[in-house]
């Protein structure tokens, strides 16, 4: 086992990182930023590095800077996070050359993934069903007779695309060739590279998501199914564990084809397979995630399972303690994000000190967050400022306990969007589990 | 603000045996810019071109790498690569140091010359290797680059020449002077056929080198900040005893005082030579 491990993130997830690593009786190396200097994570580890200024590139995308911090510090591992590093496979390469233990998988397996056009014929290779599309466009003609063999509306899609960019929807022909330049402008500005091609727009669909789970010695585990369809322009809002419109037959058949889709890459470390759900219970392969996700927690909760523990140990070598047959999903687990936002001003992002903080309790609830009272959250980073987790044995129950916990979450200083977190479970369509990924701009009509 | 040492170490013990792993960053793989002191990696400065991405310092590179940053995929063909010095005035420790020089740059001289394509188009070229008793002109570098030019001349080809010089090697005497005579008729033999000769002046190019074939192309480039002169800025301010101007020598000085006549940054040469190629096509001639 690693003696240290040094955590090249911020925020919830440092925090999180951090507190497994404490568990397992292994030191702990902070990086921060200087607008960082007083987070949590500083804190909690048992050595930190300043590794740049406030913007992110320049300190917690600052590749040699946390390398030096790692040889510095003797770290034998280096825990990416999610997003910052973590699907960066030039990075996981490097780590590899400083003999340094990426926790992750390695970066073939990163550049192989985050390729969306690689990744999609792989998958269609290993017989796992895709959404229906094409390979590359050449040209804005190429893509045009590809839209009409595939049909509208569709999607052009950015062969390096993420976080929304590099995406057009089109809903007619004579949207096509202005939506094309715009996308590949986007991606070329983005990620350097223009590449696209074309998906069918499904819609409505839910977006539903495997978690798995893979060692050096060829054990692969699928840990069930989240149902991440409650989303705000592709971020995702609230998740839960098991998906309510997942049947038991249908969650057999997609952890099924997650298991293959992660055996034909070779997979080990955590991964996340992600599909799109429409009515009719057909399934497509959307992505892979090579990382952990923010959403992980709810997984935890239903499985039993610590998947940052699990990262650690298979990182480390050692074998999954646990084979498929051993995994049982246990009662229904819901995961809120809290953001520093306003809703009621078009989501608006809000910064400052904590005045007042009460983070909700009892049993069965969870807050993961590195906000502290008097904490000045910085403008820099991402909104969320912590995730609040129930378990419950049913989901009506898991509803009633997550109303009950953001009631007592209290958080004053900043806006957050607690309060509509509880509207949300209020309303109809997310009491019965039938939202879809288009909720939240159908709910604002 | 949490005060230190507000959360205790647990008394959990490792889990597990402890790995056998010390972590290290292997040599070349990062490196200090010179200039802001940024810490690069090895493999995005190749993506660059060796320009630092942070303040834009053009940091020093053999002539063997520029010529792959800047020419076609596997264009560039050798020519005069059997020509190497020797000791001729039995100049003390002279067959030491270029001993060393060849261990440093691993090439046999301190110019590497042959033919290659930039964007398509064909030319004669040649680069002056720094790590070379920092490109001096000894009686072989002169000859390659003559030998170039006479066989760009019976070639049709264009000439491009990369310098980055200390000036005239002293270890050969008058010997190394005299090439810069040498060198200069060679061009003007391919200037007077009616070939195009571009000089991408480099930093540092001093010395014999810019008092001849450096500062004798059609078309003088330059990259940014290059130290280029003859005699060095401190001799100068020593011999006439005053304060030099701020930025003296350096290319964009040299811009300024029409002595060259663009700045090329090093990531938009190969673009730009080849645009001059293009436009300079003897079939184009009027």
């Amino acid at each position: 086992m690693f003696s240290k491990i040094l955590i090249a993130n911020r925020g919830e997830i440092a925090v999180r990182i951090i507190r497994a690593c404490k568990e397992m009786g292994i030191s702990t190396v902070a990086v921060f930023s200087e607008a960082d200097r007083t987070a949590l994570h500083v804190s909690l580890a048992d050595e930190s590095f300043c590794i740049g200024p406030a913007p992110a590139k320049d300190s917690y995308l600052n590749i040699t800077a946390i390398l030096s911090a790692a040889v510095a510090s003797g770290a034998q591992a280096i825990h990416p996070g999610y997003g910052l590093l973590s699907e960066n496979a030039r990075f996981a390469g490097l780590c590899a050359q400083c003999n340094i233990a990426f926790i992750g998988p390695s970066a073939e397996i990163i550049s192989k993934m985050g390729d969306k056009d690689e990744a999609r014929k792989t998958m269609i290779a290993a017989g796992v069903p895709v959404i229906p599309g094409c390979d590359m466009v050449k040209d804005v003609a190429h893509a045009k007779e590809e839209a009409a063999r595939i049909g509208y509306p569709l999607l052009i899609k950015a062969r390096a695309g993420g976080g929304g960019r590099g995406i057009r929807l089109v809903k007619a022909a004579d949207e096509l060739e202005n939506a094309y330049h715009a996308a590949s402008a986007e991606a070329q500005n983005a990620f350097g590279d223009s590449g696209m091609y074309l998906e069918k727009f499904l819609s409505p669909v839910k977006h539903i998501e495997t978690q798995l789970l893979g060692d050096f010695q060829g054990n692969l585990v699928c840990l069930g199914e989240r149902d991440c369809s409650l989303q705000r322009k592709n971020q995702k809002l609230l998740e839960e564990s098991p998906s309510p419109a997942v049947t038991p037959s249908l969650r057999k058949s997609m952890m099924d084809a997650a298991l293959k889709a992660a055996k034909a890459v070779g997979y080990y470390g955590a991964g996340t397979i992600e599909f799109l759900l429409d009515n009719n219970g057909h399934f497509y392969f959307m992505e892979m995630n090579t990382r952990l996700q923010v959403e992980h927690p709810v997984t935890e909760m239903v499985t039993g399972i610590d998947l940052v523990k699990w990262q650690i140990r298979i990182a480390a070598g050692q074998p999954l303690g646990f084979s498929q047959k051993d995994i049982q999903l246990n009662g229904h687990a819901i995961e809120c994000r809290i953001n520093a936002e306003n809703p009621r001003e078009d989501f608006r992002p809000s910064c400052g000190k904590i005045q007042l903080l009460h983070i909700p309790g009892g049993p069965w609830v969870r807050f993961d967050t590195a906000i502290y009272q008097d904490y000045f959250v910085p403008p820099f980073y991402d909104s969320m400022i912590g995730k609040l987790i129930v378990h419950a044995k049913t989901r009506e129950e898991a509803i009633r306990k997550m109303q009950a916990s953001l009631c007592e979450l209290v958080i004053e200083g900043i806006d957050h969007n607690a309060e509509l977190q509880m509207e949300l479970l209020a309303e109809d369509e997310v009491v019965d589990g039938t939202y879809h990924t288009n909720y939240m701009v159908q709910r604002r009509k | 603000m949490l005060k230190k040492g507000l959360f205790k170490k647990p008394n959990n013990r490792l889990e597990g045996a402890e790995a056998n792993k010390t972590p290290k960053v292997p040599v070349q793989m990062m490196l200090h810019c010179p200039s802001c002191k940024t810490m690069l990696l090895e493999v995005d400065l190749d993506e660059n071109c060796f320009v630092c991405k942070n303040c834009g310092h053009h940091l020093k590179i053999g002539a063997r790498k520029r010529i792959t940053l800047l020419t076609d995929t596997d264009s560039f063909s050798e020519l005069f690569a059997d020509l190497s010095s020797v000791n001729i005035l039995d100049f003390p420790e002279y067959d030491k140091k270029l001993e060393k020089a060849r261990t440093e740059s691993g090439e046999t001289e301190g110019v590497l010359c042959g033919t290659a394509a930039i964007g398509g188009m064909d030319c004669a070229i040649f680069a002056m290797e720094p790590s070379f008793m920092m490109g001096s002109m000894g009686t072989v570098v002169g000859e390659k680059i003559t030998s170039l030019f006479e066989f760009a001349t019976a070639n049709a080809l264009p000439v491009i020449g990369f310098t980055v010089s200390g000036g005239a090697r002293m270890q050969e005497g008058i010997l190394s002077l005299m090439q810069m005579a040498k060198v200069s008729g060679a061009v003007k033999l391919h200037s007077d056929a009616g070939y195009l000769y571009i000089t991408v002046l480099t930093d540092p190019t001093t010395g014999g080198v810019t008092a001849s074939f450096a500062m004798e192309g059609d078309i003088l480039l330059a990259e940014p900040h290059a130290l280029i002169g003859f005699a060095g800025p401190r001799v100068i301010e020593q011999t006439i005893r005053q304060k030099l101007p701020a930025g003296f020598q350096r290319s964009e000085f040299l811009l300024e005082k029409g002595f060259v006549d663009a700045i090329v940054p090093r990531t938009q040469q190969q673009a730009y030579l080849a645009q001059l190629l293009r436009m300079h096509r003897k079939e184009h001639a009027l």
